[in-house]
């Protein structure tokens, strides 16, 4: 490491903290903390999903699985990218129309009932607390190899800066680092995608004949079939990628941070165009890691891949972009990691704290004091957890968390807004079937058992043979709120056609 | 329109826990009657004759891809040089994900329209809930 890294280290991280500091002047109100006033306009937001959704794992991930296993390494950003139409389609709209803070608002506008909103702040938890281990335990092991420093320490770094912008800027912060984080990103992507398709002389039919020619895996590094081999398996997870991302609870929570249907749409369309490109430029990536780099000193210096863009970065423009492209990814998991700690903080203070057991009568100054103690709770606890996950294989914990998301908030959300019959049992049923079948599905599947030493959890013959549950756990999910809502005779249909007008106009918001 | 706001401001009524059809004064909308307003049946027939076609549409297309290329080899012929099908049709979902957003912003324009129509219909003054 020498002076420059340091420096560009420095500056970004300086940045954002200027941005925390002025947005925690203006940060006086539980509606500041959770969704920044909900005054940012569309673009702003558009960037900031962007933001959340290109994690370590989006842009350090993909970008290595590409370089190392071709075709299949593309998959994830297909999949992450076809997503959007069901966020835009179903869910954003009626979701900014009903809801205030959090998912359970929203179904809670339909359900009033401590059960529900109990079962969806446990859903979203759980999702929030798999995602933040996978981010945090990566995080650690690039800063610890960036660094050159324990990986304790590493985390330790990592947590108190995300606690420092959650706490003090709360989401005007949290979302203004996202933004800037992501113009970075994006900054940085399309300087080493240039530079890559330079060395192929911006020739892609080139690039194709030497990438067949480049890889230890010949011509089948530009089909699929390298990583997944087992069709079910990839189509399990598949569904997973394409059906979570809508029941994802910190990309939910983006959506009340603007002000009405209307923004909340053309934050999609922005994301959708800047995650979109991001994808395409991926395979720059990973095919200029794979022909510049190698995958023998990306495996060597990162097993799972995750160094191939750094590694690329100092292969072609030295030591400045290797610590800019560095520098990025750094920006990238502190605010994925803050976007987090965020929302499981808002599902302690705002559903269980504020409106369980406070029962919506918590005065503005308990809500943030709540707000703020539960942020610190859930960093601590993530902080924790990261630092006993080290040895774990985590890379499965992100697709789990898709696969929770689509199988326990998706079903109920679709429920909430279209099913004039679902009833408060149901919607229980929905979310506790979607999510303890994808729990125990995973916990007997080869991600955590497997007859290789080392490869899992615990050595022995998985029962469940899917890594990627998806393909019976959304069913279930399904099926769970539907069997609910038939053995309880409740129903509201006035209080339907209340939702139902509310979700669909835009109208009568506050009432 | 009285405007009524509980601690947490999405709730309704007068304690957060009834709902406000039951209980708020008179001047209230009545939402069924809404529902069955010809201008609000209107708004979600274009809406679903939209929307649940191109859903089906986009995630059958989707699964179709990973369908096809677990099971068979047909997408690894060659397109150009050596760029396969299955390259092709990945773009194609890139293309059809950016077309379909597009489409929708405009058809979301007009449901826009329509909805502001409805809720004019029933004398809903937005400023007032907002």
């Amino acid at each position: 490491m020498n002076a420059t890294v340091i420096s560009i280290f420095v500056f970004i991280v300086g940045i954002t903290l200027v941005i925390t500091y002025f947005a925690a002047k203006r940060t006086n109100s539980a509606s500041d903390f959770y969704t920044a006033g909900g005054g940012l306009t569309g673009w702003q937001n558009g960037l900031a999903i962007a933001g959340d959704y290109l994690s370590a794992a989006s842009f350090l991930g993909i970008a290595g699985a590409i370089a190392l296993f071709g075709f299949d390494g593309f998959l994830f950003s297909i999949g992450y990218l076809v997503a959007y139409l069901v966020v835009l389609f179903i869910v954003a709209e009626p979701l900014r129309n009903l809801g205030k803070y959090t998912l359970a608002d929203m179904i809670n506008a339909r359900f009033n009932a401590k059960k529900v909103r109990g079962a969806a702040a446990l859903s979203s938890i759980t999702i929030v607390i798999f995602y933040m281990i996978a981010q945090l335990v990566g995080a650690g092991a690039l800063i610890q190899l960036l660094f050159g420093i324990d990986y304790i320490w590493a985390v330790l770094l990592v947590g108190i800066m995300m606690t420092i912008y959650v706490l003090f800027g709360g989401m005007t912060a949290t979302s203004w680092v996202q933004i800037i984080k992501a113009v970075l990103l994006m900054i940085g992507t399309v300087i080493l995608s240039f530079l890559v398709l330079k060395n192929f002389n911006f020739n892609i039919l080139e690039m194709f004949t030497q990438m067949k020619t480049a890889t230890p895996h010949g011509e089948a590094y530009l089909s699929p079939g390298v990583k997944y081999k087992i069709p079910l398996d990839t189509i399990s997870l598949m569904l997973a990628l394409v059906l979570g991302t809508a029941g994802l609870p910190h990309i939910l929570m983006r959506f009340f941070t603007v002000k009405d249907a209307k923004t909340a749409r053309s934050s999609v369309m922005w994301a959708t165009w800047i995650v979109g490109i991001f994808y395409v430029m991926t395979i720059f990536l990973g095919f200029g890691a794979a022909a510049f780099v190698g995958s023998d000193l990306i495996t060597a210096t990162n097993p799972a891949g995750n160094m191939a863009a750094p590694l690329l970065a100092q292969a072609l423009g030295g030591d400045v972009l290797m610590s800019f492209i560095s520098a990025v990814a750094f920006a990238t998991i502190l605010a994925v990691v803050a976007g987090l700690v965020l929302t499981g903080a808002s599902a302690f203070a705002h559903d269980i704290y504020g409106q369980i057991i406070k029962k919506g009568q918590a005065t503005e100054r308990q809500q943030m004091l709540a707000a703020r103690y539960a942020s610190l709770g859930v960093s601590a606890f993530s902080i924790l957890l990261a630092i006993f996950a080290q040895s774990l294989n985590v890379a499965f914990l992100v697709s789990l968390a898709f696969c929770i998301a689509a199988s326990a908030n998706l079903p109920v959300i679709l429920y909430t807004i279209f099913w004039k019959r679902f009833n408060t049992t149901g919607a229980v049923s929905a979310i506790l079937t979607g999510l303890i079948s994808a729990l125990v599905l995973v916990s007997l599947s080869p991600s955590v058992m497997s007859p290789e030493a080392g490869a899992a959890i615990f050595v022995g013959d998985p029962i469940f043979p899917l890594t990627n549950p998806a393909l019976f756990s959304v069913p279930l999910g399904f099926i769970g709120g539907w069997v609910g809502t038939m053995l309880s005779k409740e129903r509201d249909l006035k209080k339907y056609s209340e939702v139902n007008v509310r979700a669909n106009t835009g109208g009568f918001r506050q009432l | 329109m009285t405007k009524v706001t509980t601690g947490n401001g999405i709730q309704s009524g007068k304690n957060g826990k009834e709902p406000f059809h039951e209980r708020l004064p008179d001047g209230i909308p009545d939402f069924e009657k809404i529902e069955n307003s010809s201008s609000f049946r209107e708004l979600m027939r274009r809406k679903k004759r939209f929307l649940i076609p191109t859903t089906i549409l986009f995630l059958g297309l989707y699964l179709l891809f990973n369908i096809v290329i677990s099971y068979t080899d047909w997408l690894n012929a060659t397109f150009i040089g050596d760029i396969t099908w299955v390259w092709v049709f990945a773009f194609g979902l890139f293309a059809m994900t950016w077309i379909l957003v597009t489409i929708y912003m405009k058809r979301a324009a007009k449901f826009d329209e329509m909805a502001k129509n409805t809720l004019k219909e029933f004398e809903y003054d937005e400023e007032e809930t907002k």
